[in-house]
């Protein structure tokens, strides 16, 4: 059961960062002067302050491919919405079999300093079980996303700088050195690919501890929809030890006015 | 020999044709098949040998489901049978789901403890080493909850009285009896299958932002028999000699609460129980009848938390009985934890866990450590262990028990 803890604690907030927040991954940060435009730290604000739908509904699959190319496949539905000074979101698993069923709720909350609310329903136990949201630097669902790659971080938490201007698929970006003010986040440093005509950023570098190349994170595709910018498909490659993780949504739909009531022990027992 | 096998295969392939009638694509099927091995350490003896063939059916309308949870299960060389875990009808309203029929229904927020788990009555045949999906047994009868926001209220009838399921006399889980001489059985006392020995719970719920909390109540038959003594031999110079004993189900209530808080990453729980007129077994000489009525609390603080990459939990159990007196079996209190340990492994594919029982009157222990290895997405192999440490308690009078299992599994 606390396999899943962690497993589904993770999932909700990689969901999370890629439906409702596409783009903070990438993006987030705090201030370093540019030479002659805007400061790293404006960039990343402006990245994190990006208009948002206020709730989304969508199909997740994830896809994990090992060094000899062997796939394991997740898939799930989930909710999410914004209610002023808290973020709701509720997924349930589709497959594989064993974990069919299984839910997962988490309340995040605009204060920092608050920890998240998590719950968790096992269909084979009946019962929706609050967790620990701690243990942030863990992988999820055995991916190689961790729960700081899919939180949404906080531009002050890092202190930026633009050390680079460079072209992605055409698209002019400034790239963005962050390195973390506090030494118990999971990365020495990230290094963000920003767009110059959107606030969204293409690819993020994750460097271990000992400043080591650990993981690249690419997004592969993105959708307008009713006028919201989002992420549909992202890879996350992690170059240690080859292992590669893609994320797809399907199905994603923006503020179709989502009522509070549903993220509730209800929904996660009768299931979306 | 095969009228069994053949009549529960009759079973569950009718029950599969029904719901083959119905619509496909709101049927919803799945499940697992497991075989499973268990070998006593003392002399090598296989005590457990099962195959499960466990399938859960649910056929949903929009508004209501039908579900089904059926079981095959062959144990030991016995011929297979079929059980019917669980078979209900849910209607969900706008703010209110009403379900009928056999059903689990799970109370608490304690991680391996029944202390609030008032409804469902235990499969205690192997004492706790099943997993704790199969220790627990439904119940026939009516579930109606009300909702408003995170606020719930549980409110349950059983028209029929369920007991729980007790070790064999034969078994090696049978416990130690409370009696100075072997005694002999007669036919246990069992409520009237009427409905005024109906049972009756209710439970508010209530989960925020911080803090899930709960109040319970009940009224309701014991799950777990009382012994009375209903005929004892005293031999002059020898004293008591022989004693006749029936086991008793009895009326009895309960209030309990539940919490569960977050602190940063820490999951702070509690819950407890207050028993109203509870049967304790007792010296036979001052207690004519072999128990004593008492009322009792029993509660459980605890904790969740991350640590060097494992899950771990922590609770504290503690029961106490009120007006206690000293012929009485147990002790006015008992002391006893809970530890779990789990982390996962090779990107979740490899899982290990530890969950011990500590008693701390005898000092005695149950450690029942799992390494489980799923080697594909629904194929999983797991080995593990039932310890018993001590020589007596509630987990030491096992120590002839230590056995080691292994299981392979399959879901769909």
């Amino acid at each position: 059961m606390r396999h899943l803890h962690m497993s589904l604690a993770a999932l909700g907030l990689l969901a999370f960062l890629a439906i409702t927040n596409p783009v903070a991954a990438q993006t987030s940060g705090n201030a370093s002067p540019g030479s002659g435009g805007p400061s790293a730290s404006a960039i990343m604000e402006s990245v994190y302050n990006r208009p948002k739908p206020s709730d989304t509904t969508a199909l997740l699959t994830m896809t994990m491919v090992d060094s000899k190319n062997r796939e394991r496949v997740r898939s799930l539905k989930q909710l999410s919405a914004s209610f002023g000074t808290a973020d709701k979101k509720i997924m349930e698993f589709q497959s594989p079999a064993d974990v069919r069923g299984t839910s997962f709720m988490n309340w995040s909350y605009a204060d920092t300093s608050r920890s998240d609310d998590q719950w968790i329903y096992l269909p084979a136990l009946k019962r929706v079980k609050r967790i620990s949201s701690g243990g942030k630097g863990d992988s999820f669902m055995g991916s190689d996303f961790s729960y700081d790659d899919l939180g949404e971080r906080h531009p002050d938490k890092d202190e930026h700088r633009i050390i680079g201007n460079d072209k992605i698929g055409g698209e002019e970006c400034w790239v963005i050195e962050s390195k973390p003010r506090d030494s118990s986040y999971s990365y020495s440093r990230t290094v963000s690919w920003i767009s110059k005509t959107a606030p969204i950023g293409f690819r993020r570098d994750y460097y271990d501890k000992r400043d080591q190349l650990l993981k690249t994170l690419v997004i592969q595709q993105t959708q307008v929809i009713d006028g919201f910018l989002m992420i549909t498909q992202t890879e996350m490659h992690n170059v240690q030890n080859d292992h590669r993780t893609k994320m797809s949504f399907t199905s994603l739909e923006v503020n179709k006015g989502i009522r509070e009531e549903l993220f509730a022990e209800r929904t996660m027992t009768k299931g979306l | 020999m095969k009228k069994p096998y053949l009549r529960a295969l009759a079973l569950f392939a009718g029950l599969c044709a029904c719901l083959l009638q119905l619509p496909a694509e709101n049927i919803f099927f799945n499940g697992y098949g497991r075989t499973k091995l268990g070998v006593l350490i003392s002399d090598g003896s296989v005590f457990l040998q099962e195959n499960t063939f466990d399938t859960r059916f649910s056929w949903e309308t929009g508004d209501t489901t039908l579900y089904a949870n059926a079981i095959i299960y062959e144990e030991n060389g016995q011929p297979p049978e079929l059980n019917l875990r669980e078979l209900y009808l849910q209607y969900f309203g706008e703010a209110f789901d009403i379900r009928i029929g056999k059903q689990q229904v799970i109370w608490g927020k304690s991680d391996a403890l029944f202390i609030t788990d008032l409804v469902s009555p235990k499969d205690l045949s192997r004492f706790l080493v099943p997993d704790f999906e199969e220790l627990r047994l439904a119940v026939t009868g009516l579930r109606i909850n009300v909702f408003a926001g995170n606020h719930q209220l549980d409110f349950v009838w059983l028209p029929l009285f369920t007991p729980g399921i007790q070790p064999q006399a034969d078994s090696i889980w049978a416990p130690k009896m409370p009696f100075p001489v072997t005694p002999t059985f007669q036919p246990a006392l069992m409520p009237e299958l009427n409905l005024s020995s109906g049972e009756y719970f209710l439970r508010y719920g209530w989960l925020g932002s911080s803090v899930d909390f709960s109040l319970m109540g009940g009224w309701f038959w014991n799950d777990t028999p009382a012994f009375a003594v209903v005929g004892k031999t005293v031999t002059p110079g020898l004293g008591l000699t022989a004693i006749e004993v029936r086991k008793e189900y009895y009326r009895t209530g309960a209030l309990g609460y539940a919490l569960a808080a977050t602190i940063g990453p820490l999951v702070l729980k509690s819950e407890g129980a207050y028993h109203i007129g509870t049967r304790y077994q007792g010296d036979v000489m001052t207690y004519p009848e072999g128990y004593t009525t008492k009322n009792a609390i029993q509660y459980s603080v605890g904790t969740d938390f991350p640590i060097l990459g494992f899950n771990a939990g922590v609770q504290f159990v503690q029961d106490i009985i009120f007006d206690h007196e000293a012929a009485m079996v147990e002790d006015e209190t008992t002391n006893m934890a809970t530890v779990l340990l789990a982390r996962s492994f090779a990107r979740e594919t490899v899982r290990l866990e530890a969950l011990a029982y500590i008693g701390f009157a005898a000092p005695d222990a149950l450690i029942k450590p799992q390494i489980t290895w799923k080697i594909r997405d629904g194929m999983e192999l797991a080995a593990g262990g039932w310890f018993f440490l001590g020589d007596s308690g509630t987990f030491g009078q096992y120590s002839e028990n230590n056995s080691v299992f292994a299981s392979a599994k399959i879901s769909f």
